[in-house]
């Protein structure tokens, strides 16, 4: 790899971890124009950013705010890239439905979440907020999702993740899905306690959960 | 000679010494009238959300059955945001009202609407005159206005994502548009406190430590929380303020808020707290999961410990959940008026 190259994905890792979306689009554009590889773009740029965003959330040196513009110009870069990108690039993503219940629409928390996640390279459908049990389970099975994801802000619909679970099992694929938790409100008691695969205190430490739990079965072995 | 809880209350939150520590569930944020009041009263939600003497009846459920010493009202954070322009969903008997929709995608694309003519529409005047009513039926007991702090106000009316964003990118428009907001809020705790309203609470979950991390705690939570507060002030009633999440990140503004008692969620040391900054009065903070899913028995004991700890306002920590038996709150408030003792 030439020094230059090195040079341009470092700049669209830093215009990412510096919130800089006009940045991100000047160097993608100068990616294509220089005829550079777009998926080692995005792969050792704009996600390598996106991470080392995470890791400055992660030790409280960034907050919300901050993530949601690393993550604009993130997303501003991959428009410019993904054009580009080869087909032999686009390997098959984990999939993962993703909303908030039913009863709640505070959806901050969940949106933070999907970003970490597609930047962690899975592929999100994102249902939106106030969403009946039966839409994750029927959306899961459309999609042939690896993991459905259950956000709450609020105690009083917490029981909808519960539901979902339950609506699984009755289905009897209770297996074919992952199902993790998260919210204001949810602990790893509750996660057990409904039978959930998992519970994850910030966006984050989903992204480290979601990606055990659909790590090939060495683990579990 | 023992004190009425109207002047336990506003003797703790002007640091007078008092018997014992009131136990109070403010409303709003911290909406006291679960599921077990309302069945057996028959005043419901969501109907007790539009009609004054509908609040008030069930407020005074609440204060019957509950035996938290004030009134609290309204039952939702929603009041505000509807006058403002969003859509609200009303919710249902178990599950409180929220913003269906925010009708602004920018901080710049907020029409500002004429507070006089605000004041006249929506729920505005229901909270006031149930407040009116509350406080000539029953002049000792306190009725608490809750208003919904500044920045989730805003955060109700403009797209939050975007919102939050713009706090860096739009610093003027946000200034402009927590401004406006602000000044909304204090017209709307000064209509509360006309209706006899002892004191006002705000809740402001937007605005945490959390989310906004220091710096912009700083800017934007702390110096339009100050307006409003300053704003109510003005009127010679005391304000109660509550924080939410975890507050390591924001603890030095805490003593920066002109507010007169500082309420924190369940995780936060109160204790510390007091021990650091020894000049907050401080409420809380009983765990509501421990409210909803514990037993009497844990209830009293956690509850005696407050007292215990020095914490001058026993509250629960954040929402209390709807499902909360009534026997678990009753163990709380009871422990709190033997003054802890038993444990």
């Amino acid at each position: 790899m030439s020094a230059s190259e090195q040079e341009l994905f470092q700049r669209l890792s830093d215009a990412v971890v510096e919130m800089d979306e006009d940045e991100s689009v000047a160097v993608a554009n100068e990616v294509v124009e220089r005829g550079i590889d777009a998926y080692r773009a995005i792969e050792q740029g704009l996600s390598a950013g996106m991470e080392r965003a995470g890791q400055l959330f992660d030790e409280e040196e960034y907050f919300i705010p901050e993530l949601l513009m690393c993550s604009d110009a993130m997303y501003a870069g991959m428009d410019v890239l993904k054009p580009h990108l080869r087909s032999d690039d686009v390997a098959e993503k984990r999939k993962v439905v993703i909303g908030v219940v039913e009863g709640d629409t505070h959806d901050i928390g969940k949106n933070l979440v999907k970003i970490m996640l597609e930047t962690s390279g899975f592929a999100v459908t994102d249902l939106g907020r106030d969403i009946p049990p039966a839409r994750f389970v029927e959306t899961a099975k459309e999609i042939g999702a690896d993991i459905i994801a259950l956000s709450t802000l609020m105690t009083t619909t917490m029981e909808g993740m519960g539901a979902v679970v339950r609506q699984l099992s009755e289905e009897g694929i209770r297996d074919r899905f992952k199902v993790i938790v998260g919210g204001g409100p949810i602990s790893q008691g509750f996660a057990d306690r409904i039978g959930a695969d998992g519970y994850a205190v910030n966006a984050a430490d989903a992204i480290r959960l979601a990606r055990a739990l659909v790590a090939p079965a060495e683990a579990a072995a | 000679m023992s004190l009425s809880p109207k002047e336990r209350l506003l003797d703790t939150l002007a640091k007078k010494k008092v018997d014992r520590p009131p136990v109070i569930c403010t409303g709003g944020m911290m909406n006291a009238a679960v599921v077990d009041v309302m069945t057996r009263t028959g005043h419901t939600l969501p109907e007790g959300h539009f009609r004054s003497n509908l609040m008030a009846e069930l407020a005074t459920d609440v204060n019957h059955d509950t035996g938290f010493e004030n009134f609290g009202i309204p039952f939702c954070m929603t009041v505000e945001a509807e006058v403002l322009g969003s859509e609200i969903d009303f919710g249902t008997l178990a599950c409180e009202p929220k913003i269906a929709r925010e009708p602004f995608a920018s901080n710049a694309q907020v029409q500002f609407r004429t507070i006089d003519r605000m004041l006249e529409s929506g729920r505005i005047r229901q909270v006031a005159e149930a407040a009116l009513l509350l406080s000539r039926s029953n002049p000792d007991v306190p009725v608490i206005g809750s208003i919904t702090g500044p920045v989730s106000t805003a955060a109700s009316i403009v797209d939050p994502m975007t919102f939050l964003k713009e706090l860096h990118k739009k610093r003027e428009d946000s200034h402009r548009v927590l401004d406006y907001v602000s000044e909304f809020l204090i017209s709307f705790a000064r209509l509360l406190v006309d209706g006899g309203a002892s004191a006002i609470c705000i809740g402001d979950p937007t605005a945490t430590g959390e989310i906004l991390g220091p710096r912009l705690f700083q800017e934007y939570a702390v110096t339009y929380l100050n307006k409003v507060i300053d704003g109510i002030h003005a009127t010679g009633v005391p304000v109660l303020v509550h924080i939410c999440g975890e507050m390591k990140a924001v603890k030095p503004s805490i003593p920066k808020l002109h507010s007169d008692a500082i309420s924190t969620d369940a995780f936060v040391n109160l204790k510390l707290l007091k021990e650091e900054y020894p000049q907050l009065t401080t409420m809380g903070n009983l765990s509501t999961f421990l409210l909803e899913l514990g037993d009497p028995d844990k209830v009293s004991r956690h509850t005696a410990g407050l007292v215990r700890d020095g914490i001058d306002i026993i509250s629960p920590a954040c929402g209390l959940s709807t499902a909360s038996a009534v026997g678990n709150i009753q163990a709380m408030t009871q422990t709190v008026k033997d003054g802890g003792r038993g444990w």
